[in-house]
């Protein structure tokens, strides 16, 4: 008796043992299963590409429209997409890349570039190019050199950018104060104090913090915010910079600090708490859609009245060097930087179309792009533009620590001669690294 | 009953097993039963192994990873560089580290006592016999069911920005502070405020603690004449002391972990994480900024071991102190 049962108890359990197996060997192919479908490739030759960008839904909207098209031409090729904010997407892009899933085509930055190259994430597409999949050719006023690093093509220009000061119309009318191409610093400061007097308004947002606008300043005076490797300039010199920052904060110069942070992420230019605000010059787009008033073009201020020491910025596509499909991936962003169509549905919105083919193809209609455009070609015809070293690694770092401690400096939670401290301490720390 | 058995011999009562498995045994024969325990902890362990796999591939690998990278520098790209305490004592030269170290603490010093005796209160008050009580449970508990959410430090923070709700009540009684949450000062004080706000939990906790108290010790207090406060004093508080413990514990170890309302209300995705000047940079936020925005990931796990040593040290000495003041019903223990 005892025996039967025993064998019985153990049939059972060995019922339950081999149910618990196939329980296991399901989840098992289930796991196969998600990991093919999961895969990029397929068996009819299609293949699938990532691509993600940082930017609002406006812009994802204009991207949607542009794969649609590339989808139609290469039904081959299939393109997923990903979009995140500024900040936001390069933490995300960070741990994907780490984690050695980087997207396989993505937007980036002149500040990224050196920093992904060290960490051997960026594809060199110059292989593409040779290959005959990526042309460079067509590019305006020298931009198929942007994204060259130490001899390798680490990403396409998609457009160009040039840091301007960026001006509510009615406030600087009221104010009686007119920008021309070739005002000083000392002009700058007059229209600041006469903007505050007469438009009720503090003249600027806080320019201080804006670290391109402070590496135009260093360039007019023959320095620059960065080297190939590390700071371009001294204490002294952003103790002076940032002396007249606190000055125009405590005076109402510039916006109050508290007032800024708490309209985030709204620009203290749209939410009229500063009449003018130093800027990308395609960000005109999204003021005027942001705010009520009227907005416009001005020049950067000079030291000598001709040299501002601008260049042209320029967002970028770049590749991973973990992609499946090179090619494929070439084939993408020769699309999206030579094809016409693809101009006319972007727009300014990435800046002036990068290549003459866009350029001419996309004729603007609307004040705010028109003026984008004249901006730019003023630019070139003035004969202003210089060349930009790429970033070293560790600039992003630097350049959010600039902008937080200025923040500090302005909020008064700093003397400047600890914030020029702490900067410096930061920053060497980050550029070690 | 055979049969019944063999189907589910996990269902077994022991007392009508001929043969008990808890227990000594005497057996007869010991191979055989030894080969029967053995498949039946093989099944045990078989239909525990997802958990088991889930333990070991998501809590204590990580945690083992963590305490090795806590020792290294590692950015994520790089191999993890052995660099032996150096990362402990960047942290406590750096005066970003104690700024944070600082926040959380008035935080937790704080925003824990005032959310405790927010949901005391309100205990006390829905713990009486009312119309419509249940209501009233509900609608104070709603805050804390919605509260984790992302969408509510939004909301907060709209609340507490430059003329909006709290800024224009503000001036209406001639207070002008231009908005809490640019205010490096002040943006700390609307996040208590969130916390407080959600007191719901401890609220239910302090509810059941407070219905366990015997009627009886009230109705002698009252032919004693004791007054409610005394009552409250001399009763209740003592009555519910190890509930009060509980929620001691519990909400300290809670604040000292806030994460996402400070990175919400402090800035999110715009500039800097972590408030006006670093106004709201508790301390998880700073380990957030580290690990995420500056690629220190070795620093970031060192700081996260230092809050665990942190909290386990608070908690230690909370446990420590309950003999002082936490009554159980046999006397103590």
């Amino acid at each position: 008796m005892q025996q039967g049962r025993d064998a019985e108890g153990r049939t059972g359990r060995r019922t339950i043992l081999k149910a618990a197996g196939a329980s296991l060997a399901v989840a098992g192919l289930g796991a196969t299963a998600t990991a093919c479908g999961g895969g990029s490739g397929s068996g009819d030759g299609t293949v699938t590409i990532r691509y993600s960008w940082w930017g609002a839904e406006d812009r994802a909207e204009r991207i949607n429209k542009t794969i649609a098209l590339f989808e139609k031409k290469y039904p081959k090729i299939k393109v997923k997409t990903d979009f995140q904010q500024y900040t936001d997407f390069w933490k995300k892009f960070n741990t994907q890349a780490s984690g050695g899933n980087p997207p396989d085509v993505f937007q980036n930055a002149i500040g990224f570039l050196r920093k992904y190259d060290a960490k051997n994430v960026l594809l060199d597409l110059g292989e593409q190019v040779k290959a005959g999949n990526l042309s460079m050719g067509g590019f305006r006023a020298g931009l198929e050199k942007f994204g060259e690093v130490d001899g390798k093509l680490l990403g396409v220009p998609v457009g160009s950018n040039s840091l301007a000061l960026v001006i509510d119309k009615p406030v600087y009318t009221k104010a009686g104060v007119t920008p021309e191409q070739g005002w000083t610093w000392d002009d700058f400061d007059a229209a600041m104090v006469r903007i505050r007097d007469r438009a009720g308004r503090a003249g600027d947002s806080g320019m201080y913090g804006v670290m391109y606008l402070y590496d135009l300043y260093l360039r007019q005076n023959g320095k620059a915010f960065f080297t190939e490797d590390g700071l371009g300039f001294t204490e002294a010199d952003l103790t002076e910079w940032w002396t007249k920052a606190e000055k125009g904060v405590k005076t109402g110069l510039y916006a109050d600090a508290k007032k800024v942070v708490q309209v985030k992420p709204k620009s203290a230019l749209s939410a009229e708490l500063a009449g003018s605000e130093f800027t990308w010059d395609n960000f005109t787009v999204r003021y005027t859609s942001e705010g009520k008033s009227e907005y416009g073009l001005a020049p950067i201020p000079t030291t000598d009245g001709k040299k501002t020491g601008q260049y042209l910025g320029s967002l970028m596509l770049s590749a991973s060097k973990r992609t499946q499909h090179p090619k494929e991936v070439a084939q993408f962003i020769d699309f999206m930087v030579h094809d016409p169509e693809v101009a006319k549905i972007m727009g300014y919105d990435r800046g002036v179309p990068a290549t003459e083919a866009q350029y001419q193809a996309y004729q603007p209609t609307d004040p705010v792009n028109q003026a984008i455009a004249a901006y730019e070609e003023s630019l070139v015809e003035a004969g202003v533009l210089e060349t930009i070293t790429p970033h070293p690694n560790g600039a992003d770092i630097c350049e959010a620590a600039f902008l937080r401690i200025a923040e500090e400096m302005a909020l008064g939670k700093r003397s400047v001669s600890e914030a020029v401290e702490q900067f410096f301490t930061e920053s060497k720390t980050a550029l070690a690294g | 009953m055979g049969s019944a058995v063999t189907h589910a011999p996990a269902t077994e009562v022991p007392t009508t097993d001929p043969e008990p498995r808890h227990g000594p045994v005497k057996s007869p024969r010991p191979a055989a039963l030894k080969r029967r325990g053995r498949r039946e902890n093989l099944a045990g362990y078989l239909f525990m192994s997802p958990w088991i796999a889930g333990f070991l591939l998501l809590t204590a690998g990580p945690m083992v990873a963590s305490l090795y990278f806590a020792f290294t520098d590692y950015n994520l790209f790089d191999a993890p560089r052995w660099i032996g305490l150096d990362n402990f004592s960047e942290m406590f030269s750096d005066p970003r580290w104690r700024h944070s170290v600082q926040v959380t603490l008035w935080y937790v010093v704080v925003g824990t006592p005032i959310k405790l005796a927010a949901a005391l209160g309100v205990a006390l008050l829905l713990a009486q016999k009312r119309r419509g009580q249940a209501f009233y449970r509900a609608a104070f508990y709603a805050p804390s069911l919605i509260g984790a959410s992302v969408s509510v430090a939004i909301v907060w923070k709209a609340i507490f920005s430059d003329d909006a709700v709290v800024d224009r009540t503000q001036k209406l009684f001639g207070v002008d502070v231009g908005g809490w949450t640019g205010d490096p000062d002040l943006i700390i004080y609307s996040l208590v405020a969130l916390t407080v706000w959600q007191f719901g939990a401890p609220m239910v906790i302090f509810l059941a603690g407070l219905k366990q108290v015997p009627r009886e010790l009230y109705e002698a207090a009252d032919v004693d004449g004791a007054g409610r406060f005394r009552q409250f004093w001399s009763i209740t508080l003592p009555m519910i002391s190890p509930v009060l413990f509980f929620n001691v514990l519990l909400e300290t170890i809670h604040s000292f972990q806030i994460f996402s309302s400070a990175y919400i209300v402090g800035g999110g995705a715009g500039g800097n994480a972590c408030g006006p000047a670093d106004g709201s940079m508790v301390y998880t936020c700073y380990l957030y900024v580290q690990g995420f925005e500056n690629s220190r990931m070795g620093l970031a796990s060192a700081m996260a071991w230092m809050l665990l040593v942190a909290v386990a040290l608070v908690t230690a000495v909370l446990f420590w102190s309950q003999k002082r003041w936490v009554h159980y019903e046999e006397g103590g223990r």
